[in-house]
């Protein structure tokens, strides 16, 4: 892929003796949507944090941009500020309103003058249709509404490729589909994202491509309609009967 | 009670306030924010992951937690004028006051036990507020500046205060360099005069209702500021 704007070349990390990551390959091409999905510890979190440098890994090489993760040269802060990321517990600053959760990180890193900031901030917040809760703190908020707040923040950076950590897992059933709302429409503005989720019907409806891993392996890395037409590993097959017969 | 004599306490209140109480309590405040700014610095280092640093702040705490505080107080007023000489290159030992010596020691030493209680605090922000600062493009001292440590600080803001107040008490042991503290005002006096039972009593009520009076506002700060998260 010549394009490739996330790109994993055979990732290995431990911890201490076990291995949690292994030979782990794959490519993201900008534009595009990949669902990463699989069983509770099988890597996908630690993948994922592997791509913006969140966790460190011994083997193998993280290229994003062009620019090397694990490189010694590599600025982390400036490329982890062009990377947006979305936790499974949102994580918003919970002493900051919800406005200066959004404008910090435009002022302290971007160096954006704080009207500029703020005038973008509302702007996002608007997106996820939020905006009459800017001077609120995040505790005053419900789980959903706080994880499209979460989401705007890392929308605030201007982000070349967005990260999703599990991003409804926290959360109440009803409140999935507000979050996986923002995230479909951001899809389908062309963002490229990377999303470990459960979330099959998100993956169904807007993802490229799926990667299914298990015990810290890629097992299926191949296009949507091929995942759920017949997945080709066992394994794969077990995990998709499992989680969608309900 | 009847030979408890008012009239000596009356006389000397400004000579116990003025001179006394103003040393006592500049001396708490001064060491409550150096130890407060020190004992921060420890506690990073502490959680910094990094062996030789943690190893080294460790070493400290444990040390200033294990010797008497009038060993510490003494040990400081004689060697810090020698250290001052070496530093600035002098021949003779350079005359440091009491007060500064004292300030010194008490910075110090409490910065020990601050250092634990920002720990404390650093441990009890959640790992994911730290990768969400750098998720950000958050270097460690932004994340450290703007999200970790205030935190930090207002959950532990009850126990810091607590620790203050044990300072404030603390402090009456500069009585020892002679340092004329709320107490050691109270005790020239009461030599003076030989009255020991009105000045000494009067001492530990003062020092009752302060250190009391602040621990009951403690404890309603404690429950204003508790964290919604």
């Amino acid at each position: 892929m010549p394009d490739a704007m996330i790109s994993i070349r055979n990732l290995s990390k431990w911890y201490g003796a076990f291995q949690v990551l292994t030979d782990c390959s794959t490519q993201i091409a900008k534009g595009e949507v990949v669902v990463v999905c699989g069983p509770s510890g099988s890597g996908k979190s630690t993948l994922i944090k592997c791509v913006n440098g969140l966790e460190a890994f011994q083997k193998g090489e993280v290229v994003v941009d062009g620019i090397s993760v694990g490189g010694p040269k590599t600025d982390l802060p400036k490329l982890r500020s062009r990377v947006g990321m979305v936790f499974q517990h949102f994580e918003l600053f919970p002493h900051m309103s919800v406005i200066r959760n959004l404008t910090l990180a435009q002022e302290k890193v971007l160096h954006r003058s704080p009207k500029d900031a703020n005038e973008k901030g509302m702007k996002l917040l608007e997106r996820v249709g939020l905006a009459a809760h800017s001077g609120k703190f995040p505790a005053q908020l419900s789980g959903g509404q706080q994880q499209r707040v979460a989401i705007a923040r890392a929308l605030s950076m201007d982000p070349i490729a967005m990260l999703f950590d599990e991003p409804t897992s926290a959360l109440d059933p009803e409140m999935i589909n507000e979050v996986l709302d923002v995230m479909v429409a951001l899809a389908k503005d062309g963002m490229t994202m990377m999303v470990v989720t459960h979330e099959m019907g998100f993956a169904r409806k807007v993802a490229h491509r799926v990667i299914f891993m298990d015990q810290g392996q890629i097992v299926e890395d191949c296009s949507k309609d091929e995942f759920f037409g017949k997945p080709r590993s066992e394994r794969a097959q077990l995990f998709l009967s499992k989680i969608l017969q309900h | 009670m009847g030979g408890f004599d008012w009239e000596v306490i009356r006389t000397s209140l400004p000579y116990l306030f003025k001179v006394g109480m103003v040393f006592t309590l500049t001396l708490t405040v001064l060491a409550m924010a150096g130890g407060i700014v020190f004992g921060t610095l420890l506690a990073m280092m502490r959680v910094s992951g990094l062996r030789s640093l943690g190893l080294l702040a460790g070493t400290y705490v444990n040390l200033m937690r294990s010797i008497p505080l009038v060993l510490v107080i003494f040990w400081f007023f004689f060697l810090v004028p020698y250290i001052g000489a070496w530093i600035l290159r002098e021949p003779r030992p350079i005359p440091v006051g009491t007060f500064y010596s004292a300030l010194i020691t008490f910075t110090m030493f409490e910065a020990a036990y601050y250092c634990e209680i920002m720990r404390a605090g650093i441990q009890s922000i959640p790992r994911g507020q730290v990768w969400s600062g750098f998720a950000l493009g958050l270097g460690y001292w932004q994340t450290m500046g703007h999200i970790v440590l205030p935190q930090a600080f207002r959950n532990m803001l009850p126990v810091l205060l607590t620790q203050t107040i044990i300072l404030f008490q603390d402090t009456s042991l500069v009585y020892v360099i002679s340092a004329t503290d709320f107490l050691g005002a109270a005790s020239k006096i009461a030599n003076r005069d030989y009255r020991l039972v009105e000045m000494y009593s009067f001492v530990a009520v003062v020092y009752f209702i302060l250190s009391f009076g602040l621990s009951l506002l403690v404890r309603r700060l404690q429950v204003r500021i508790a964290v919604v998260r």
